[in-house]
């Protein structure tokens, strides 16, 4: 029998208050996968966690962890989960250290070794027999991803994980992210507005405007699609040239800017063509057309609904 | 289920909360032993005054002089049963004061702690049991670690119900050390004696009269127990109702309000709404179980401690049920 998807979400809405908030997503995990969820503000990212997490009930749609629906089967569901959701608050007054003794005692398969392993992985070994009370945000934050990775689930939620950390902090976290997927078959889902950050850590990404998802793609598809930038002397000559010769969509950006993805062509060949053909290049450039872009394009202008 | 139930009290102790709890108890437990010991004082230099006795070697010629005058009385025709009884009752009294050599007007240990929880069984205990159960849910609804517990493979009726015992172990702790430094703070003033004396009890008010006929003595440790017995019942019905608001509300201030003046309301009532029926249904007025015993409680008319006891209960019931549905259905948005 094939192995069900880590996670599944179908047709998931919600309404609250009268207000659609999330509006029909679908999506599938599969083991080893690291999913980007993107969105600018209020888009109901945070919304769509809360529902695959059993915290809030989905007007209408469902959600399956490992086989086992969210509805239906709690406990199995969520048996396969760890999680941040929106902020990883912690009880304050008791030290880094008992809040995981507190979580780990209501799953019996963690053991004091793995406790003490998880902290370390989060580099906290230092900090965590202080309050909590006395940690910074960032500290706080890899608290919480150490409590999500403690049951070794197979499913990862994090809603915005790399807020308050350092970079060196969220170098560590994304190596950390990257071997539980690829080494332990963990299934990742981070939502984040650090495009850059999902960018350097997501295989696939969807990027949610709205309730709605508006694009899922491989963040590789994205990436390749290079493009190259000159400033030149004579824009119009050289685009009426690159189409003639080389078959190449060039389009004008500013004054004495062109653009045009060039897809196999060597770029040298092409700025020895346009030298010998009178043309003088000022600059030229790849820019390589990055998630940003893309997230920009699609939510660009939109206001906060 | 065991180790929800230690988190919880884990948790309990760290947040300090029980810590302050017997702080209050110690302070005001000994508040009330010093002043019954200036009254036990200034009423025995007022005898000593009046009667030109002292009090602490006289007190035998007195009570000689009452019993005799009580069996006169007994043997008296026109006497009915209702009077005869308490007669009785209060003669046995005296013969055991007598008999042991005890002073009635000395407190001792055994009667303070009693009198100190009959006293705080409609407000203060009710208190000390808000400051622990008003903060159990909503105060992980505040703080946002609601959602740490829910996401767990663990059902919520599960975390609720863990929630709900430990409540339950805190009130047993809480009567127990109410009782236990009332015991030592006053058996420094009073001496720890006391336990065997005879306590009257059985009053019951038919129509508006204290009825007296089924009247008896019980040994104040019987008595004790009664009162502290009621006092946990008390202790259960407050917790569970502050329980049930602490599960709707969001925030700790807003439920630790709510209740404590819905409480003090309860006690304006009984005294400005007496006439008005509703009123008797309120948990609030329901509260002064221990007057029962003693027979100086009627506040509403026709109300008697299985009135009482039925009312009380009814809340009970009805705020578990309210507050594991709702936990249990609803969307947490924290
Ligand atoms: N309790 C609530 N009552 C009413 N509307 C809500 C509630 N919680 C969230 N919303 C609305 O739902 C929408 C989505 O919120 P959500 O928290 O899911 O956004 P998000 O994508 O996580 O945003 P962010 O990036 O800011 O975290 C917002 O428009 C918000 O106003
Ligand atoms: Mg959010």
């Amino acid at each position: 029998m094939q192995q069900p998807a880590v996670l599944e979400l179908a047709n998931l809405r919600k309404t609250i208050k009268g207000k659609e908030i999330v509006k029909g997503v679908n999506l599938t995990l599969n083991p080893s996968q690291i999913f980007g969820f993107l969105g600018p503000n209020g888009a109901g990212k945070t919304t769509t966690i809360r529902m695959i997490v059993g915290l809030i009930k989905p007007t209408e749609g469902s959600v399956t962890i490992c086989g086992y629906s969210v509805a239906h089967n709690f406990v199995k569901a969520l048996s396969n989960v760890g999680c941040i959701i929106e902020s990883p608050d912690m009880y304050k007054y008791l030290t880094g250290m008992e809040n995981l003794l507190q979580l780990a005692a209501m799953d019996k398969k963690i053991s004091k070794q793995r406790i003490n392993d998880v902290v370390e992985m989060v580099g906290l070994q230092h900090r965590v027999n202080d309050k909590v009370d006395t940690y910074s945000l960032g500290m706080r934050q890899r608290l919480g991803i150490a409590q999500a990775i403690m049951a070794r689930p197979k499913l990862l939620i994090l809603d915005e994980p790399t807020n308050g950390l350092d970079p060196a902090g969220m170098t560590e976290f994304r190596k950390l992210i990257r071997k539980l997927a690829y080494e332990d078959g963990m299934a990742v889902f981070v939502s984040s507005h650090l495009l850059l950050e999902i960018q350097q850590m997501c295989d696939v990404v969807s990027i949610i405007k709205q309730g709605s998802v508006i694009t899922t793609t491989l963040v590789q598809d994205i990436l390749h699609d290079d493009k190259i930038e000159w400033q030149l002397n004579d824009p119009e000559k050289a685009i009426t040239l690159l189409r003639e010769h080389w078959n190449i969509v060039a389009v004008r950006l500013k004054n004495d800017t062109i653009s045009a993805d060039i897809g196999q062509h060597s770029l040298d060949k092409l700025n020895e063509f346009l030298i010998r053909e009178g043309i003088a290049l000022t600059y030229c450039s790849t820019k390589q057309h990055t998630l940003e872009d893309l997230f920009l394009d699609l939510t660009v202008g939109d206001e906060i609904v | 289920m065991f180790s929800l139930i230690e988190n919880e009290v884990i948790k309990m102790i760290s947040k300090k909360r029980l810590l302050f709890v017997f702080a209050i108890l110690i302070v005001l437990i000994s508040v009330f032993a010093y002043g019954q010991n200036q009254t036990q004082e200034r009423t025995k230099a007022q005898l000593t005054q009046r009667m030109g006795i002292t009090a602490t070697d006289d007190w035998r010629k007195l009570a000689d002089q009452q019993l005799i005058d009580m069996k006169n009385r007994l043997d008296s025709p026109y006497r009915g049963e209702n009077s005869k009884a308490s007669l009785r009752v209060r003669m046995e009294q005296l013969q055991y004061n007598l008999d042991q050599n005890i002073n009635p007007l000395e407190q001792s240990a055994a009667k303070f702690t009693t009198r100190f929880m009959e006293q705080s069984i409609f407000l203060f205990l009710p208190l000390l049991i808000i400051m622990l159960a008003a903060d159990m849910v909503s105060g992980e609804s505040s703080s946002g670690t609601i959602k740490l517990l829910l996401v767990r493979n663990v059902p919520r009726w599960k975390i609720l119900l863990s929630k709900y015992l430990t409540l339950i172990i805190l009130e047993v702790i809480v009567l127990f050390f109410a009782f236990v430094l009332s015991v030592v703070i006053s058996g420094i003033f009073f001496g720890f004696g006391g336990w065997f004396a005879p306590v009257a009890t059985g009053f019951k008010v038919l129509a508006g009269k204290l009825d007296s006929t089924s009247v008896l003595n019980v040994p104040q440790w019987n008595y004790s127990l009664m009162v502290y017995s009621l006092a946990f019942f008390v202790a259960v019905v407050v917790g569970s109702i502050s329980f049930m608001i602490s599960v709707l509300v969001k925030s700790t201030a807003a439920s630790i309000g709510i209740i404590m003046s819905t409480l003090v309301a309860g006690n304006f009532i009984s005294f400005f709404l007496s006439d008005w029926k509703v009123t008797r249904y309120m948990f609030m007025v329901n509260l002064r179980l221990t007057d029962y015993l003693s027979g100086s409680f009627q506040p509403i008319e026709g109300m008697n401690m299985l009135f009482s006891i039925t009312v009380l209960l009814g809340w009970t019931i009805a705020s578990l049920i309210i507050s594991f549905v709702y936990f249990t259905k609803q969307d947490i948005l924290v």
